[in-house]
């Protein structure tokens, strides 16, 4: 599915947060995983811009490893702070879906 | 950072030439990402642009690593440079020339005002 940017806006930082959630990982990989789930459109620097604001929001713990080609590569994981707001993102998703759902079968 | 080169700015040039020189090891097409990315933040420069060498030392780190997995320039910014620029330089509060221009507009407005009421 094409253009989907402008829908997916609001909700790629809990999508980040989400996969960051999983296991420790870096920007490369969660492109790649946001590619395979669908997301054709996500591009490796909208990433890149995601985890800048996590980090800068004091999110995510950040730890710089050396890779076998390049520069070192930073690895991210959740911390505590994290971790309530991928629930706070999750309890949001709900609400929002629920109503757009029962917007969509006519009910009020 | 000396007084010196707090008023010339010399570090910066310094920074600059480092920026530069490390680009020139990109591929051309990340080379060219890097130089569309300079143009496209410098509005979001402060008065001597120290604010962005920040955001640029990451861009260009960004490039670098994309650049060794071997990924197409497109993988790395898709079609919106601009777009990227913005939420690169955005959350930083970072704060442009017109932020600048609009507070020295209402400061002075207010002296008048204030000399006006006075």
């Amino acid at each position: 599915m094409d253009d989907l940017t402008e829908m997916l806006k609001g909700t790629l930082e809990g999508c980040v947060l989400e996969i960051i959630g999983g296991e420790e990982t870096y920007g490369y990989a969660i492109t790649r995983q946001l590619n395979e789930l669908g997301f054709g459109d996500v591009v490796e620097g909208t990433v890149y811009t995601i985890l800048l604001r996590l980090e800068r929001n004091k999110l995510v713990q950040v730890t710089k490893r050396p890779s076998e080609q390049g520069p070192p590569r930073k690895f991210y994981a959740l911390n505590a702070a994290g971790r309530r707001e991928l629930a706070t993102f999750w309890a949001k998703w709900e609400y929002v879906t629920t109503r757009i759902e029962k917007l969509k079968e006519g009910g009020r | 950072m000396n007084i010196w080169e707090t008023i010339t700015g010399s570090d910066l040039t310094r920074e600059y030439k480092a920026f530069d020189g490390r680009a020139q090891a990109l591929p051309a097409d990340h080379r060219a990402a890097w130089e569309q990315i300079k143009a496209e933040l410098l509005p979001y420069g402060d008065f001597t642009g120290r604010n962005l060498m920040p955001i640029l030392d990451g861009a260009l780190g960004l490039l670098e690593e994309t650049a060794a997995q071997g990924q197409g320039v497109d993988e790395v910014l898709g079609d919106d440079v601009a777009g990227f620029c913005a939420a690169l330089a955005g959350g930083e509060g970072s704060r442009t020339y017109r932020d600048r221009w609009r507070e020295q507009l209402n400061k002075n407005v207010a002296k008048k005002l204030g000399r006006l009421g006075g």
